[in-house]
C-alpha cells in the first residue's frame, strides 16, 4: 500500500530546504468526497496534503498554469516546482515535456504508482451505494477501497468503482519521476484498452451520428474540458479571441474579416465543430486522464471521441503517447510504411 | 432537433458543392492542366490552392463542412514528390486521423477523401473529381455537420 | 400580495397527470432524467412519468426567460442599400414550468431584477410574461451542498413562483402564489380539494421540518458584503483560486448569473446578412474583460474568483439590498476542483 506519511516527509522536506518553490498536490475538498488540487508552498501547509482514490485531478494542468501564473507576476525564483504524479498525470508531464513546454530540471516530479488500483469514479460510486452518501474513501489493501458513509466504513472491490480510464489504463505506475512511492505493479489485467472505442466503432454509422448529435445538442459550452485538459495550453484557443491584436492602425475591414472559425451559439453544428477541433488537437497527445469527461456536467463521453484517435496512434502508427520525452511527436513524424491505400 | 431523418438521398438535381483544397506545385497545376486540355468533369469542385498538403489545417476541412460543402477533396504530391520534400507525408498522417475521427462521429465515409495528384495527371484529377462527385450524389446533401442558418 | 389570492388545495398524486392534461393550452416542461445523474428540464411527453421528486437539475430554470442564445435582430443588405433590420422579439408558447426548487425560483427574482429594475429587456420579459413556474418544496436538502436557508431563503420559499406544490404522503398540496397561478390551479377543477385546516397544519409542519435540516451555515450573511469590501485586496483570493480551471461550469449553471455576450454571426458579409445574437458569458473567461487595446484587467483566475463571489454577495447587495446568490449549491457540487463558495466567504466575507 502506498505510504502516504512517506510522500508527506518527502513534500515537507522538500520544501523546508527549499530546493522547490512549492509542492503541487491534493488535500481535503469542503466541497464534496473529491480532493482539491493545492499548491503547498510552506512546509507546515504540507500537513494537509493527502493521496488516495479521491486525488482524481491530473495534477500536469496546474503545471502550466503555473507557468502562466510566473509569467503574469514576472517570478524570477529559478527553483523547480514539485509536482505529485499518478501514472497518467507523469505521462502528461511527459508530453508537456516532449512539447517543450517547460524544462524537465524546472519540475520534481514526485510519483505516485497506483498499483493495483485507480481512482473512483463517482458515478459508479453512487450506483453502488445505492442513495447513501460518501463522507470519505481511501485505500483499502490491493484491491480494494475503504467507503465510509453514516453508516460506517465498508470496503467495496476497487475494480466494481474505479473510473473507466484505470480499468484501461496501460501505465499506472508513473515512468517519469524523480522519485516514486507505491508498488510497480503492471499486471493489472482489468480491461483491455480501448475496450470502449471499439465497442462503440461496431455501431452503423448512422446509429454513431444519432449518438453524437444528441451529445453535441447537449454540450453547454462550459469549455470546462478544455479548461481541465493539460494539453490544450494554446495561448488563444479557436472559440476564443483574446489575441486578435486590435491596434491603432487595425482597420474596421480587418477585424469584420478577422476567421470565426466557430460561433459562440450553443447548437449542434458549432459544438461538433469545437468538440472535433480539441479531439484532432489532441491526437498523439491525449494521455487518457478522461478528465475531459469527469467534468463535464452533462455527462458527455468526451473520452470515447479522444481516445478514438489514441487507438489509431497506438495501432496504427505504434505510438504512445507520454512514453518518450525525446521522441517526435505523432504529427511531426511519419513513417515510410504509414497507410496510403485510402488516398486516391 | 430529429434531423437525423433528414437524409434526401438522391434528391433529383442536386449538385454537389465539393471544396477541394490543391496543392499547388501539383495537384492545382493538375486541375490547370485538365482545363486547358478541355477535359470533360462535373464543375462542381470549388478549389482553393494551398502551399503543400501537408499545410492543410483540420480546421480547413471541419469549417467547409460547417459552412456546408457536401464534400472536402484534399489534394497533394505523390509520395516522394512533395515540392518541400516531406509536407504531404505529414498531410498523410494527419488526414487520415481526421478521416477516422470525421467517420466515428458518423460523417458519412464518402465525404471526405484525399489523392495524389500530380502537375502532369490532367486526366487523373478529372477522375479523381468525377468519381468524388458520382459518390456525393448518391449521399445527398451533407446536412450533419452543416450549420443551420 | 394580498392574502384573499393565496388558494390552497390538496391534489391526489395520482391526480397529477390528470391535471397536466387539462393544460393543453401550454406547453409543459418538468425535470426528467438527460443522462445517468443528470435532470434536466424536457418537454413533458408522457404526463404520468413526471415524478417531481428527483434531485435539481443540471441546468437552472433561467433557460426559459434567458436562453443560452437570443436573437436580438437579423440584417440583410441588398446591395448597394442600407441594410435593413427585422426585430424579432420572442413570441413563446404559454409554457408551465413544474419541479422548479425554491432556490432556483429565487434565482428568477434576481433575474427579474437585472432585466427588469434598470433596464426593460424586452427579450426576457417576453418570455417571462409567457412562462409560469410551478415550485417544489424540498423535504429534504436535494444536494449535500445545499445552502438555502444560509442566504434568506428556505425549502419552501415562494419567491418568484406562480404556484408551490408540497408534497404530504400522497397528496400533493398547492398553494396559488399569484393570479395566473390560481387560474391554473382552476383549471384542475374538481381534482383540487380544498386544503383543510390539519392539512395546512401539515403543510406548515412539512415546511418546518425541511427548514430544520441541516445545512452548510454561513454566520453573519449581513456582515459578508462589507467584509468582503475589506479584503478586496486579500492575497488569500489568489490562493483559493490555485485550484480553479477556468471554466465557466459555476456561472453558466448558477440560477442568477446573467452575463452575456453579443455577438454577430454572419452567413454572407457582401451583401451582408446575418443575425445579432447575444449568449451566455461568464466573467471566469479569459476574453470576458479583455479590452481592445489587449490589456486584461481580470488577468489571474484570483481576480474572477473574487468578481464571482463579490457580484453575488457584495456588489448585488450593495444595489438591491439582497445577496444574489440562493444556496442551490451548483457551483459547489459541479466544480471540477472543488471550489466551494461557502467556505470562500466564510473565509473572507466575516468579521
Amino acid at each position: 500500500m502506498i505510504d502516504v506519511a512517506a510522500i508527506k516527509a518527502h513534500a515537507k522536506a522538500l520544501l523546508e530546504k527549499g530546493t522547490v518553490r512549492a509542492v503541487i498536490g491534493y488535500r481535503n475538498s469542503t466541497a464534496g468526497l473529491l480532493a482539491e488540487p493545492f499548491v503547498f508552498t510552506g512546509p507546515e501547509s504540507v500537513d494537509d496534503l493527502i493521496y488516495g482514490p479521491s486525488c482524481v485531478q491530473n495534477l500536469a494542468l496546474y503545471l502550466v498554469n503555473d507557468k502562466k501564473e510566473r509569467a503574469h507576476h514576472k517570478s524570477d525564483d529559478a527553483r523547480p516546482v514539485a509536482v505529485v504524479a499518478k501514472g497518467c498525470d507523469a505521462r502528461a508531464i511527459t508530453v508537456l515535456l516532449q512539447e517543450k513546454h517547460f524544462l524537465r530540471e524546472a519540475i520534481h516530479v514526485i510519483g505516485v504508482s497506483c498499483e493495483g488500483t485507480g481512482v473512483v469514479d463517482t458515478k459508479k460510486l453512487a450506483r453502488k451505494l445505492g442513495g447513501k452518501h460518501a463522507v470519505e474513501i481511501d485505500f483499502d489493501g490491493g484491491e480494494a477501497f475503504a467507503v465510509t458513509t453514516a453508516d460506517g466504513v465498508q470496503s467495496l472491490p476497487a475494480a466494481e468503482i474505479m473510473a473507466e480510464r484505470c480499468l484501461e489504463c496501460r501505465g499506472a505506475h508513473p515512468q517519469l519521476a524523480d522519485i516514486a512511492f507505491g508498488e510497480a505493479k503492471t499486471d493489472r489485467a482489468l480491461h483491455t484498452p480501448f475496450q470502449a472505442v471499439k465497442h462503440k466503432m461496431k455501431e452503423e454509422q448512422d446509429n454513431r451520428w444519432s449518438f453524437w448529435a444528441r451529445q453535441f445538442d447537449r454540450c453547454l459550452r462550459c469549455y470546462a474540458c478544455r479548461s481541465v485538459c493539460p494539453m490544450c495550453y494554446c495561448e488563444e484557443c479557436v472559440v476564443d479571441s483574446i489575441q486578435f491584436a486590435v491596434l491603432p492602425d487595425t482597420t474596421a475591414e480587418e477585424k469584420a474579416n478577422r476567421i470565426k472559425w466557430i460561433e459562440r451559439s450553443p447548437n449542434r453544428s458549432e459544438s461538433a465543430m469545437y468538440h472535433m477541433v480539441r479531439a484532432i488537437h489532441l491526437a498523439g497527445r491525449c494521455i487518457d486522464c478522461a478528465e475531459c469527461e469527469r467534468v463535464c456536467p452533462v455527462n458527455i463521453p468526451l473520452r470515447l471521441l479522444n481516445t478514438r484517435l489514441e487507438m489509431e496512434a497506438f495501432e496504427t502508427f505504434d505510438y504512445n503517447p507520454g512514453s518518450d520525452m525525446n521522441a517526435p511527436t505523432l504529427t511531426s513524424s511519419f513513417k515510410d510504411t504509414d497507410p496510403n491505400s485510402f488516398i486516391r | 432537433m430529429a434531423n437525423v431523418q433528414e437524409t434526401a438521398k438522391d434528391e433529383p438535381g442536386f449538385e454537389p458543392k465539393i471544396v477541394a483544397f490543391l496543392c499547388k506545385w501539383c495537384s492545382s497545376a493538375g486541375s490547370d492542366l485538365a482545363g486547358v486540355s478541355r477535359l470533360q468533369y462535373p464543375s462542381n469542385a470549388v478549389p482553393i490552392t494551398i502551399m503543400c498538403s501537408g499545410s492543410m489545417s483540420p480546421m480547413f476541412v471541419l469549417s467547409a463542412f460547417n459552412k456546408g460543402a457536401d464534400g472536402v477533396l484534399v489534394s497533394g504530391c505523390h509520395p516522394g514528390d512533395c515540392h518541400y520534400l516531406k509536407g504531404n507525408f505529414y498531410a498523410r498522417r494527419k488526414i487520415y486521423l481526421v478521416q477516422k475521427l470525421l467517420q466515428f462521429i458518423g460523417l458519412e465515409n464518402d465525404r471526405f477523401r484525399m489523392s495524389w495528384v500530380s502537375a502532369a495527371e490532367g486526366v487523373k484529377f478529372a477522375g479523381v473529381v468525377d468519381e468524388f462527385v458520382k459518390d456525393v450524389k448518391k449521399l445527398g446533401p451533407q446536412t450533419r455537420l452543416k450549420a443551420k442558418r | 400580495m394580498t392574502k384573499t389570492m393565496a388558494m390552497e388545495k390538496m391534489l391526489n398524486k395520482a391526480d397529477l397527470a390528470a391535471w397536466m392534461g387539462k393544460l393543453e393550452t401550454h406547453q409543459l416542461f418538468a425535470p426528467m432524467l438527460e443522462d445517468e445523474g443528470v435532470w434536466n428540464y424536457a418537454p413533458v411527453v408522457k404526463a404520468a412519468d413526471v415524478a417531481l421528486d428527483q434531485p435539481n437539475t443540471v441546468r437552472p430554470p433561467k433557460d426559459f426567460v434567458f436562453p443560452q442564445r437570443e436573437t436580438l435582430y437579423r440584417f440583410e443588405q441588398v446591395r448597394g442599400e442600407a441594410p435593413v433590420l427585422t426585430e424579432t422579439l420572442p413570441d413563446p408558447q404559454p409554457s408551465v414550468v413544474f419541479g422548479v426548487r425554491p432556490c432556483d425560483s429565487r434565482g428568477l427574482v434576481r433575474q427579474d431584477i437585472v432585466f427588469t429594475k434598470e433596464f426593460d429587456d424586452p427579450y426576457f420579459q417576453g418570455r417571462r410574461a409567457k412562462t409560469i413556474f410551478v415550485g417544489q418544496a424540498c423535504k429534504v436538502p436535494p444536494s449535500p451542498n445545499c445552502f438555502c436557508n444560509s442566504v434568506g431563503g428556505s425549502p419552501s420559499s415562494e419567491d418568484g413562483l406562480d404556484l408551490l406544490m408540497t408534497e404530504l404522503d400522497g397528496k400533493y398540496h398547492v398553494k396559488a402564489v399569484t393570479q395566473r397561478g390560481a387560474d391554473l390551479l382552476a383549471k384542475g377543477g374538481a381534482l383540487f380539494k380544498e386544503a383543510s385546516a390539519s392539512d395546512k397544519a401539515a403543510v406548515a409542519k412539512a415546511h418546518e421540518s425541511a427548514k430544520a435540516h441541516p445545512q452548510r451555515p454561513i454566520k453573519e450573511l449581513g456582515k459578508v458584503a462589507g467584509a468582503l469590501k475589506q479584503n478586496f485586496d486579500s492575497k488569500a483570493w489568489d490562493e483559493m483560486a490555485k485550484a480553479c480551471i477556468g471554466c465557466g461550469i459555476c456561472t453558466f449553471l448558477c440560477p442568477t448569473c446573467h452575463c452575456f455576450d453579443i455577438n454577430d454571426e454572419v452567413t454572407c458579409s457582401s451583401p451582408c446578412k446575418g443575425e445579432r445574437v447575444r449568449t451566455w458569458d461568464t466573467c471566469q473567461f479569459p476574453d470576458f474583460t479583455m479590452h481592445t487595446s489587449g490589456h486584461n484587467p481580470r488577468e489571474t483566475l484570483g481576480s474572477r474568483l473574487r468578481q464571482r463571489v463579490c457580484h453575488k454577495f457584495q456588489y448585488f447587495t450593495e444595489n438591491h439590498d439582497m445577496p444574489q446568490c440562493t444556496g442551490c449549491g451548483r457551483c459547489i457540487s459541479l466544480c471540477p476542483v472543488g471550489i466551494d463558495i461557502v467556505s470562500v466567504v466564510e473565509r473572507l466575507g466575516q468579521p
